[in-house]
């Protein structure tokens, strides 16, 4: 023993778990976050003129998180409405990623379903009956989403072109049609069209129940699809190998083509919702990075739309929150992508201890103790 | 010679998460003694040597080299206490040359001087009989020769203490009998060796003692003088085991797959199938023999219809004659196609036509049994995809050798697997679970699958319970062609022997089996025929129950020496 | 002020409307809402943050008082935001956006019962609200005091022999082909023609606000046409930077960059919004209506120049300008002086009579006659500018924005 404290083992070693326990995985994300959320509290100590001069006040920082989404009703309905509009990007992800083709084009996709919808607005409205109308708009906004996410799926099957990258490429794409769209319609120069008389979808109870009803409708029907259908189920088997696939026969170049369509048209109905539901108009901006961030949702939900409908809650709840931050504390634009960039960070991070566990060295030297 | 220790372990053990590989496990190792570690795959004999080649770090115990406790972190370590191991698969740079693999990564003093280096990895070589030329690039290099490269990297850094983990896995019996003449002429030089291995023949072959593991615990070290066969066996699995197996004679064998002329050239356009020519019958085993890569993996994906860009014919011979037609294989558009061909009658041999019929009145016709096949029906396979063949009614079952990445889902269950043939089946675009739950679940009864559940994942299944399920699987839809590639690749004893039984209960009910093995022992006692290959041509087709191991070596090395003669 | 009655006159008349008797609100009670596009990090949102602040000071008013939102793209997000803000007790909101104003009016046509005020927007004097009002400032006016320096160093130059050209020649780095560029161009030509004559102007549009890249790339090719002098409407430091670099005279908007450019900056101009908040919390807590369309003047403090820089500026500038800021505020004269003989001259001839599209029709129809007593009204049917002519003496090298 003498001998052995004289050789050094190493300070820390890593061993992958085998099958973590569903509670203890939670545990470790629940303890993610709560630690994101006082690294937060100290970011906002040290930056936030507010806070530093006056620490007590740090549990006004926290409530402003929870006043972002819960303070007044419309901020209720609003958090729903974004969830819902976040969400039905991410269910519109949700059989590309199961099926490990890397889709980032989520953003450029539903802009162009956007820009196809209002599109039809801008030159029909008016002049045919507002239901046929609104029809016009669904099939163009489905119809562009589904072409977007149509020609890298077909690039794929055909040339087995790298679908992060194209897909990534076609966003930029999408923005420069939508910049180039508004330089022809707004007459005056300034690029900003106004919002539309006509193209505004019904409401029932409130202007975004029925939003917050389709996609959640939208919810239940893709993960029956995806678990209880011959379609779900080919996806799954050429997500997790294509040879597998090829070996029952299921034909690969086909499925990822219908599963790219599926996609694109689902981004496809997220941008109709925005179109025709909310906006009545199309900038660049009209999507605002949603087609991003839903990446993050279905992943963190384990490509699971149920689960998904919470991670886009937590999502949203961090976006309004640290929006609230921003302007109950009158500090600079880029303090809540500060916030939620930090508890992101931790969420992410966490996934790392749940799939190893760290080992320390010990005093002893013989015993390794282990964390978490 | 007095008996000297090289190498202690005391006390080590290692987990993985929750899983014990190895449990206190105490192991001695002497000078100039080849010492085999013997267990079953899983038992944590790689665990164990990774230990001490610095691979892992042990959660406890002490290692000690000549008496002294050392720390091993890396394999620099390992290295620096005169330990190397040499890896079932090779780490080797394919673009550089022999000699420049075996100083990477060497630390010495002054000038690198690749003269000098060739000359002591010749001297090295000549020392224990290795047969190698420095300057030759590791792509242009058999198997063996890597080994070889991979021997000589370890010696050239001074090991004392060498590790060779399944090194007879890649090899020709030819190649293997060199090998141990080079190890027993290191054992004579006072080098310790350490041969990981699960062949019992080859360890009473080669070693000096046997150390056996067993579930990640050290059983007993036995002097391999005083051993044999039964009794390794039995410490290795921990229970009485009987060896043989067993062998009927073929009851009316007649063609059933005819491989006609096949030749497939690769993605990177290597020629990996060069004519290859031979008949699988029914209720037989058709043995496949060769070294790892001669295109045995092509020649069953190729009938099977994944390698579509090959050439040649593949017939399928259905003995239909005079037998009912059904829909349980054909579909009603196939059905109608053959009826328009004339190629049913009816049991007053009448030609059956369905001119002028509607598909319900054809379906009662077909489904009251008086729809008989007029001849037997011989099926080209060729530019077949899979879905096409079975949709021609070919009931032609696989196992690939990449169980879980070709032959299963591993993030699926067991009834999800079972589906992944029939899932197309049924009337609407939903998933009928019902019957492949069934299937999964007679399969975990009857083959004994190991499993917490239908829906578990079955990549967190052991290998032989994963092979259980992927056999039954091709089993269960009553194949007239089983074709099996290393179908009993890292199973324990048990299950192996569960698999040579499956596959002779379908030789027995007219299946026409093609097992393609690298053990020649086994192949010997289970296959009626071997077909042996080597670079993806046939070299020769020889009758199991008389032929030898040596003869096979010999085949399965044919080709290469011919070409060389050629050139 | 004679102009600024004139103005309300005028709107009195177009509208046939007046607006609605507003109850006043106890200073403590006023709560002001601020929806940005951007943050500090703009230049252009930077200059309301800093009006605002610059009358919370002025007012008094505490930091609960006002609410500042930032990042509001143009959609209906504005609209949400702008109603949320009236879920917060806010008694005035305004947006600063072009693009922020269809929403705006949305909330507006929610809430009655709140003010809703837009920066650079078109649409109040034609939407029928009382509480919806668009403001910009006469910032014509100090582009033309700009143009006065720029005519002078022009003259300068040319005693010394130093133009490039036979004929005094300016650069000008545009953002789009639109009213309020053109008129900002326009201005500043005249202002420089008022002291140099025979000045004439090449102007090179970027397709973008905020391009530092393009601005640059647009100055130098300016100056390798061989102007003597550069002026942008652009927010980057793109066109002072080149400038500076070639040793050419710049005339900058939005702020000094008399820092970067010691030896090439003259002066500034810009506005100041600190002037119209000061006015709309003023106006509610007195209980008088707010301007459906404010025009900030040089009177009002919203038209601002920077200190001229005298290492660049030619002699007599300082003065120069307020002899004409003292005209304007005087009433005396106007920028777009259609009287004077050879001043304003499209194809060689006079401008007598002009019609703008004021309404913002989507097909741009011109509906309002803005040439009256000798000159063209610009910013007074509406507070945005409306001027859009092309007049002689400016060359447009391309206008595809």
């Amino acid at each position: 023993m003498a001998q052995a404290s004289e050789h050094k083992e190493p300070l820390i070693h890593l061993s992958k778990r085998t099958g973590v326990a569903p509670l203890r995985a939670w545990l470790i994300r629940l303890a993610a976050v709560a630690l994101g959320l006082i690294v937060c509290g100290l970011a906002a100590m040290l930056l936030i003129e507010r806070l530093r001069d006056n620490p007590g006040r740090i549990g006004e920082f926290y409530y402003t998180f929870i006043k972002g989404s819960f303070s007044t009703s419309r901020k209720f309905w609003k958090f729903l409405k974004n969830l819902s509009i976040l969400l039905c990007i991410s269910l519109a992800l949700t059989p590309s990623f199961r099926m490990r083709f890397w889709n980032t084009g989520a953003e450029g996709q539903t802009l162009v379903s956007v820009l196809g919808c209002i599109a039809v607005d801008f030159y029909l409205g008016g002049k045919i009956p507002e239901w046929l109308l609104l029809i016009l708009m669904f099939i163009a906004a489905l119809a562009c989403g589904a072409v977007w996410a149509l020609i890298p799926a077909l690039c794929k099957a055909r040339w087995n072109t790298n679908e992060t990258l194209f897909t990534l490429m076609m966003n930029y794409v999408a923005t420069f049609l939508v910049s180039y769209c508004l330089v022809i319609w707004v007459a005056n120069g300034s690029s900003s069209l106004p919002k539309l008389k006509t193209g505004k979808l019904p409401t029932i109870g409130n202007d975004y129940l029925l939003i917050i009803l389709i996609v959640l409708l939208l919810a239940v029907g893709l993960y029956i699809y995806l678990s209880y259908t011959k379609h779900g189920y080919e996806i799954s088997v050429v997500g997790e190998s294509v040879r597998t696939a090829q070996y029952v026969g299921i034909s690969v170049k086909k499925v990822i083509v219908r599963t790219m369509l599926l996609n694109g048209a689902l981004c496809g109905l997220a941008g109709y919702l925005i179109g025709a539901g909310l906006d009545q108009s199309v900038t660049v901006n009209s999507v605002g990075g949603q087609g991003f961030t839903a990446i993050m949702v279905a992943w963190l939900a384990k490509f699971n739309p149920l689960v998904m409908i919470i991670t886009a809650g937590l999502i949203q709840l961090l976006n309004q929150g640290a929006a609230q931050i921003s302007q109950d504390f009158n500090v600079s634009g880029a303090f809540p992508d500060v916030i939620v960039g930090i508890i992101l960070f931790f969420i992410i991070g966490c996934e790392f201890f749940i799939n190893y566990q760290v080992h320390f060295r010990s005093r002893a030297g013989q015993e390794g103790r282990s964390v978490k | 010679m007095e008996k000297q220790l090289a190498l202690q372990l005391r006390g080590i053990t290692k987990r993985f998460g929750r899983v014990v590989a190895n449990n206190h496990v105490d192991l001695d190792v002497n000078r100039g003694e080849i010492l085999a570690i013997l267990g079953e795959n899983g038992c944590g004999k790689t665990t164990l040597m990774n230990m001490i080649a610095g691979i892992y770090f042990p959660d406890e115990g002490h290692i000690y080299v000549d008496g002294q406790e050392v720390v091993i972190r890396s394999p620099k370590d390992a290295f620096d206490h005169r330990i190397g191991m040499i890896h079932q698969h090779f780490k080797l740079v394919d673009l550089f040359t022999a000699a420049e693999n075996i100083v990477l990564g060497v630390h010495e003093e002054g000038r690198y001087n690749l003269k000098e280096v060739n000359q002591r990895v010749t001297e090295i070589a000549g020392k224990y009989g290795f047969h190698i030329d420095p300057r030759k690039k590791i792509y242009d290099m058999s198997v063996s020769e890597k080994q070889t490269v991979e021997i000589i990297k370890v010696l050239y850094r001074g090991a004392d203490i060498l590790i060779l983990d399944e090194p007879t896995a890649v090899l020709t019996p030819q190649e293997i009998d060199k090998l141990f003449d080079v190890l027993r002429r290191m054992r004579a030089d006072g080098k310790s060796i350490i041969i990981i291995t699960h062949k019992l023949h080859e360890v009473l072959d080669v070693s000096d003692r046997v150390a056996i593991l067993r579930r990640g615990e050290h059983i007993a070290t036995v002097n391999t003088a005083e051993t044999n066969e039964s009794q390794l066996t039995e410490m290795m699995v921990g229970e009485k085991v009987s060896l043989d197996i067993e062998r009927n004679d073929p009851v009316d064998a007649a063609p059933r797959l005819e491989v006609m002329h096949l030749n497939l050239h690769n993605a990177e356009g290597l020629h990996v199938l060069r004519d290859v020519t031979f008949t699988a019958n029914g209720g037989e085993i058709l043995g496949i023999a060769g070294i790892a890569g001669s295109g045995q993996r092509e020649l069953l994906e190729a009938i099977a219809g994944l390698q579509p860009q090959m050439e040649g014919d593949v017939i399928f011979h259905n003995p239909k004659k005079d037998k009912p037609v059904t829909f349980f294989h054909k579909s009603m558009k196939r059905v109608r196609e053959l009826g328009a061909q004339g190629m049913f009658h009816d049991q007053n041999m009448k030609p059956v036509s369905f001119d002028g019929m509607s598909t319900a009145e054809i379906r009662k016709w077909v489904e009251s049994g008086n729809v008989l096949f007029k001849e037997d029906e011989i099926i080209d396979l060729r530019d077949k995809t899979p879905l096409e063949i079975r949709q021609l009614g070919v009931r032609l079952s696989f196992v690939p050798e990449d169980r879980l990445g070709m032959g299963l889902v591993g993030s699926m269950g067991i009834t999800d697997n079972m589906m992944l043939r029939s899932y197309r089946k049924g009337p609407a675009g939903f998933l009928d679970r019902k019957k492949p739950r069934e299937l999964a679940e007679e399969i975990i009864r009857e083959l004994k699958v190991n499993t917490p559940g239908v829906n578990s994942p079955v990549r967190r299944l052991s290998g032989g319970n994963v092979q259980k399920v992927l056999v039954g699987r091709e089993i269960a839809f009553t194949p007239k062609v089983l074709m099996a590639a290393y179908p009993v690749r890292g199973l324990d004893i048990n299950s192996s022997y569960t698999i040579y039984h499956l596959l002779n209960k379908q030789k027995e009910s007219g299946v026409a089996v093609i097992f393609v093995g690298e053990d020649l022992d086994v192949l010997l006692a289970l296959s009626d025929r071997i077909l042996v290959m080597n670079s993806g041509a046939v070299t020769g087709i020889v009758d199991a129950r008389h032929a030898t191991k040596e003869e096979i070596g010999l085949l399965m090395t044919k080709t290469d020496r011919a070409r060389k003669e050629e050139a | 002020m004679k102009k600024f009655i004139a103005l309300l006159l005028t709107l009195a008349l177009c509208l046939g409307c007046v607006a609605a008797i507003a109850e006043p609100v106890a200073k403590e009670n006023v709560k002001l809402g601020v929806i940005l596009l951007h943050d500090e990090d703009s230049t252009y949102d930077l200059n309301f943050i800093n009006g605002v602040n610059e009358a919370k000071e002025a007012l008094g008013l505490s930091d609960d008082q006002v609410i500042i939102i930032r990042n509001i793209e143009e959609s209906a997000a504005c609209t949400e935001t702008a109603l949320d803000l009236v879920d917060e007790g806010c008694t005035i909101i305004f947006a600063d956006s072009f693009g922020h104003e269809s929403f705006l009016l949305e909330a507006a046509q929610q809430h009655p019962e709140v003010q809703f005020c837009h920066a650079t927007g078109t649409m109040a004097h034609t939407a029928g609200l009382d509480n919806f009002h668009n403001a910009f400032a006469a910032i014509y006016e100090g582009r033309y005091l700009a143009g006065i320096a720029a005519g002078l160093k022009l003259n300068e130059l040319k005693a010394a022999g130093k133009l490039h050209g036979e004929k005094p020649l300016m650069g000008y780095v545009g953002a789009f082909t639109y009213a309020e560029v053109l008129s900002g161009y326009t201005s500043f030509y005249l202002g420089a023609k008022s002291v140099c004559p025979d000045v004439e102007m090449k102007v090179q549009f970027t397709g973008s606000w905020y391009d530092e890249k393009e601005e640059k790339a647009a100055a130098e090719a300016l100056i390798a046409m061989g102007v003597d002098l550069i002026s942008q409407h652009a927010d980057s430091m793109g066109a002072p930077t080149a400038c500076e670099n070639a040793g050419i005279p710049d005339v900058s908007y939005n702020g000094s960059t008399i820092a970067s450019c010691p030896n090439t900056f003259i002066v500034s101009s810009r506005i100041n919004w600190a002037p119209y908040f000061a006015y709309i919390v003023n106006q509610q807590i007195a209980g008088e209506p707010i301007d459906t369309d404010w025009t900030g003047t040089i009177a009002t403090g919203s038209v601002v120049l920077t200190d001229v820089n005298e290492a660049v500026a030619a002699a007599g500038t300082v003065e120069a300008i307020e002899a004409a800021k003292a005209a304007f505020e005087a009433g005396t004269l106007h920028v777009f002086d259609t009287a004077a003989e050879g001043f304003i001259t499209k194809d060689g001839a006079a401008v007598t009579s002009y019609m703008a599209d004021v309404d913002t029709d989507e097909a741009f129809t011109p509906d309002t006659e803005v040439v009256a007593d000798g000159y063209f009204h610009e910013s007074e049917f509406r507070s945005a500018p409306y001027f859009d002519m092309q007049i002689d003496g400016i060359e447009l090298l391309n206008s595809k924005f």
